[in-house]
């Protein structure tokens, strides 16, 4: 129609599609992302142990975190480190 | 030869989940095939009402399962379609009475009876849905074009896969004039998005609740564009592989026109 016509000179009004389009592609990825507490926690023991071997951590104030932001996705874990651990031969 | 067992799903309720089994079913039977129609919607039972047989539901699903009757006793047999048939839901029992084993050793009695098998699967991804697609070698996901409804397809397209079946996708109610003015997600969006094959396009269209209401089949109106698309979906299904995929389109106007043989629209 007439406004229509108007709106290709005046330059287009956003679509309402295209910011439903890119919402649910990053939702997706996030849905996919979620990690539940025992995998969590079952992760988090894991490394626990890996780290163990070489150094002497506490373990009372480790912490283990799936961070977001706009691009990206991060595990991040965050430990003190109390000894090294010297290798056995 | 044995038949195929089709699920249809779609996470979240009120897509047109029935629309699409119900038509899909009486199209494959109208191609020549013996096709039943299974309602594993336990105690919310719809597709009886839909295909207009609710009066003549002696036995159900639960029945079959539970060994209480025997499939031939439970399939109501349309009147209009050759070779069409439905085995009901229960509406009494509770939607936790059927165990995975049990509908999986009814499957196997089904396809040796029928062409096509077409479950219809309830909302949700509980026990329901597990039950409608065990012993299922073809699945469809029906989405229409919102938010919600794509999110909840991408789940339950997660959990097919999971299960070894790649789905195919239904786009249901399609408006293509606001899919022209940006104003809804077209068929190439939800495609993308859930980066999934596509099973058919199907359009908004005003006879859907015009035939649910006197439960009359969609697919033997010809001026219905939805009975039309599911005819096209099950003429695919049934193994034709040159059947086009037709993009709904309204009239343009006009100003569109003109706009267009200006180059002004694209």
């Amino acid at each position: 129609m007439l406004s229509g016509l108007l709106k290709r000179f005046t330059g287009q009004k956003k679509k309402s599609k295209d910011e439903a389009k890119k919402r649910l592609q990053f939702s997706l990825i996030y849905d996919k992302l979620e990690v539940n507490d025992t995998t969590l926690t079952d992760l988090q023991n894991d490394i626990v142990d890996v780290i163990s071997k070489y150094f002497e951590i506490d373990k009372e104030s480790l912490e283990l975190k799936v961070k977001r932001d706009d691009n990206v996705s991060a595990l991040v874990f965050n430990t003190p480190i109390l000894h090294v651990r010297r290798k056995q031969a | 030869m044995e038949g195929k067992i089709i699920v249809v799903t779609s996470g979240k309720g009120g897509v047109g989940k029935t629309t699409a089994t119900s038509s899909i079913g009486a199209a494959l039977a109208l191609e020549g095939n013996r096709v039943a129609i299974v309602d594993m919607d336990i105690g919310l039972r719809n597709l009886d009402v839909v295909m207009g047989l609710e009066n003549r539901i002696v036995f159900n699903i639960v029945d079959v399962v539970l060994g209480r009757c025997k499939i031939e006793q439970a399939a109501i047999r349309d009147r209009r379609i050759d070779n069409l048939f439905l085995i009901p839901a229960s509406q009494s029992d509770n939607k936790d009475v059927l165990t995975t084993a049990g509908v999986e050793r009814v499957a196997k009695e089904l396809v040796k009876q029928f062409d096509y098998v077409i479950m219809d699967s309830p909302a949700g991804i509980e026990r329901g849905f597990e039950n409608s697609i065990v012993g299922a070698s073809e699945a469809l996901v029906v989405c229409t074009p919102d938010v919600s409804a794509v999110r909840d397809a991408d789940r339950v397209i997660g959990i097919l896969y999971s299960r070894s079946l790649v789905p195919k996708l239904i786009v249901n109610r399609i408006e293509p004039a606001r899919v022209r003015r940006g104003e809804m997600l077209s068929h190439e969006d939800v495609m993308e998005v859930l980066s999934i094959e596509l099973a058919g396009l199907v359009p908004m269209d005003d006879k859907v609740l015009i035939s649910s209401n006197t439960g009359t089949p969609l697919v033997l109106q010809n001026d219905s564009k939805a009975g039309q698309a599911y005819k096209r979906i099950a003429r695919r299904l049934n193994g034709e592989s040159n059947v086009p995929f037709e993009v709904p389109t309204d009239k343009a106007s006009m100003w569109s026109k003109i706009g267009k043989t200006f180059g002004l629209k694209q």
